[in-house]
Formats: C-alpha cells, sequence, structure tokens
C-alpha cells in the first residue's frame, strides 16, 4: 500500500490530556469535559473549531475499542507532528466493525486518521444501514462578500472527502466545485448540490452537498438575516434639522435617505425593503452616528462657542447630572 | 487542463426537505425525526409525515441535537434544551450586532 509523504504522527492520547492506560470511562469525561470547553458556540479559546475537530477525532479513534486497540499496536514511540509511515500490514489481526470512516463530519477528519483507518469504510457502510444505498451528504460553510448577496457570484470551492477506491479502502480527496451562488441568499441559508456528496458504495446515487453561507466581515455592511446593516454619520445640524443623505448599497446604487428632525446618536433608521434582495427582500437598518466637526479653526471654535452661550443645553440635565 | 461544469447551488427554501432528505442530511433515521416531533423537541411541521417538509433551521437544529446527544450521551429533552439555548444566543449576538457600532 502506497503511504503519503509527510504524514504527520498524531497524538489522540496527548489531545484529550488523558493517560495510555486510561479507561473507556476517562476518555469519555476527558472527551466530554474538552467537549464543552471547545464547543465552538460558546467557547473563548483561539482556534475553538479546529481544537474540536481535533478533539472530536481523537475521541472517534480512543472511544471504539477496536480502532484504539490498532491504534496502540503503532506503539508509543512516536511524537505527535513527527513525520510517521504505518508499518506494513500494521492491522492485520484487526476486525473494523464499528462506525467506520464516513458520516456528514468525516472530511473534517486528518490524513493521519484516514491512512489508518480509511480501510474500514467499505465494511461499515454495507453492514451500518441494509436499506440505505444513498452516499453520504455532506456540509461545508462558505464564506461570500456581502455585495454578492446582491449580485450573485461563482465561488470555487475546495473540499476534502472521503472517497472509496476500488480495493475498499478510504482516502481523503480533495475536490474543487466551481459553483453558481444566486444573489438573495442571507446568512446562515443552506444552499444544495444535489449529488455533489460522497459516492454510493453500491448501487444508488450519490449525497449531497450542502453549503452553509456566511458573510466575510466588511467595513461597512454587515448582513443580519435577511437585513442590512450600516451606520449612517450625520453632521450635528443633519440630526438636528433633518436632512436628505446618500446612502451606497452594496450593489452600487444611491438611496436618498430623509433623516427627520431631531434624529439623536444611538437611534436607528429602517427602510422597509431595501436590505437583502429576496422575496421578501429584508429591511435596510440605519445605525444613526453623530460626528463632530473639530473646532480646529478660529471659526469653528466662534460657532461652537456661539451655540454654548446661545442655547440653553445641558447634555447630562436628562442624567440628573 | 479541462474546464469543469458550474454547478448551480440551490437555495433551500422556508421548507422543502422531505423527511428522508432530511434524514440523509443529518444522519438520522425517521423514527429519530418523528420521536422529537412528538415530543415537541423539533417543529411540528404538519400534520402526517409523508407531507412533512423542513428547511434550513430544522436541519442545522436537527444536526445539533444530534451531535449534543451523541457527544454527552443527552437526554433528548436536555440536547433540545441546550440547543434552545444556543439558538437564543444567536439571536441575541444578532441583536447586539445590530445596535453596537462599527
Amino acid at each position: 500500500m502506497p503511504w503519503r509523504r509527510g504524514l504527520q504522527f498524531k497524538d489522540y492520547y496527548e489531545t484529550l490530556g488523558v493517560p495510555r492506560d486510561a479507561s473507556a470511562d476517562q476518555i469519555k469525561k476527558a472527551f466530554r469535559r474538552l467537549a464543552r470547553k471547545y464547543h465552538p458556540d460558546v467557547s473563548k479559546e483561539p482556534n475553538a473549531e479546529l481544537r474540536m475537530k481535533e478533539i472530536n477525532e481523537a475521541n472517534a479513534v480512543l472511544s471504539d475499542p477496536e480502532k484504539r486497540a490498532a491504534y496502540d499496536a503503532l506503539g508509543s514511540g512516536h511524537a505527535a507532528g513527527e513525520e510517521f509511515r504505518p508499518p506494513p500490514d500494521w492491522d492485520a489481526g484487526f476486525e473494523f466493525s464499528g462506525p467506520g470512516f464516513g458520516g456528514a463530519d468525516a472530511g473534517d477528519f486528518s490524513d493521519f486518521f484516514a491512512e489508518l483507518f480509511g480501510r474500514m469504510g467499505r465494511a461499515s457502510h454495507a453492514s451500518g444501514r441494509g436499506a440505505r444505498m444513498r452516499g453520504e451528504d455532506h456540509h461545508a460553510r462558505i464564506l461570500l462578500d456581502v455585495e454578492d448577496a446582491w449580485r450573485g457570484s461563482q465561488q470555487r470551492i475546495t473540499l476534502r472527502v472521503p472517497k472509496v477506491d476500488d480495493q475498499g479502502r478510504v482516502t481523503l480527496e480533495t475536490r474543487t466545485l466551481d459553483v453558481q451562488i444566486p444573489a438573495g441568499v442571507r446568512e446562515g441559508q443552506l444552499i444544495r448540490l444535489a449529488g455533489q456528496g460522497s459516492p454510493a458504495t453500491e448501487q444508488g446515487p450519490a449525497g449531497d452537498l450542502y453549503l452553509e453561507v456566511h458573510f466575510k466581515p466588511h467595513p461597512r455592511f454587515r448582513i443580519d438575516g435577511r437585513d442590512l446593516v450600516m451606520e449612517l454619520p450625520l453632521a450635528p445640524w443633519e440630526a438636528a434639522l433633518g436632512a436628505v443623505v446618500p446612502v451606497v448599497l452594496p450593489d452600487g446604487k444611491t438611496l436618498k435617505i430623509r433623516a427627520p428632525p431631531g434624529a439623536q446618536a444611538g437611534g436607528q433608521l429602517v427602510v422597509r425593503g431595501k436590505g437583502v434582495p429576496g422575496d421578501p427582500p429584508g429591511d435596510l437598518m440605519l445605525n444613526l452616528r453623530v460626528v463632530l466637526p473639530p473646532a480646529d479653526t478660529p471659526r469653528a471654535r466662534e460657532l461652537y462657542e456661539s451655540m454654548a452661550r446661545e442655547l440653553n443645553f445641558d447634555p447630562r440635565a436628562a442624567a440628573g447630572g | 487542463m479541462p474546464e469543469q461544469p458550474v454547478l448551480i447551488g440551490a437555495p433551500l427554501d422556508d421548507a422543502c426537505l422531505t423527511l428522508e432528505q432530511l434524514c440523509s442530511a443529518c444522519a438520522v433515521t425517521p423514527e429519530w425525526v418523528c420521536s422529537h416531533v412528538l415530543e415537541g423537541r423539533l417543529h411540528s411541521p404538519g400534520d402526517r409525515p409523508s407531507q412533512w417538509r423542513f428547511g434550513s433551521g430544522e436541519l442545522t437544529r436537527v444536526r445539533q441535537i444530534r451531535r449534543l446527544e451523541i457527544a454527552f450521551d443527552a437526554e433528548p429533552e436536555l440536547a433540545a434544551l441546550v440547543a434552545d439555548v444556543l439558538e437564543e444566543l444567536d439571536r441575541l449576538r444578532a441583536q447586539l450586532r445590530r445596535i453596537s457600532p462599527g
């Protein structure tokens, strides 16, 4: 069997922080503790998502007695990260009957995992769900520019997906797809690509690929569901007296927005139907910010001093200050 | 290198996945989904399972609940409660992003 150059050894015990003779219960507890610590939705740790993938992979091996026994048979003399080559027939004598190398998250596992346990793929597919002939569905995230929600876009997506070869061995294959993303997609929306998941292991259709849409940070725009959120800076006289001000949208078009008299910083204007296009379209949410002109010329200082004299205004009065 | 065809992405509408498609996408069984719908852990998508249709939100929720059940051996009710809390967290974060400057 050809081996992959540059394959790095992974110390799954080190990943979970357990000794090599840890009991199943210790491994389960360690995994749960780390899964809570690095849960991507709540973790404050750096690289939480990457750590969670490593933890999931380590747990997939160490929580499965057959995989763990085979992994242990590799010996303990390897250091994490060192270049690694599995001995010939290293897994002879091990019968893998548990969940194999498949499932929607399999693409997250490392080449090291694929090299060691890829052979399990066909057996587990065949024995897992008798009635299921379809290939696995897969999930991936896709990052779009905010402007793409208005104009649509063509994206090149690179995925690592498990592939079963003629010998029944599963390897991680890098696939590149060119995908047309229509206008009107919103944050968190799923896009389905029929037949682009794993191929069926027997006769049957391939699975589907689901892309979850997220938007890259933008200095001016933010997409919240179907709504477009942006800041609208106003001069003090525009805020006080009301004004019609131009707002440039992500598609380059300019809207004229009427700011009402007496607008305050921190307030919000809502323009219905001018958010992400669609049916229904989202709204445009404008967060108001009042920007003071600098008092950096004699004339500017004079104007401020005039206001101070002539306006009976205490901004702290309402706060009792 | 030959140019590969451009695939057309189909955004999922609010209710377009059948029960079978949802199960395939989330690696769960129809029985699992039915049980969660009947017990109120998933929103009821209609009267008869053959007519049920699910959207992006349900698909994300099913994957979330299933992951929690597996990772923590969580009781279905507890996994659904955590999913509720995470959804609320998402909603509040979105609200925060709306009002926070920058």
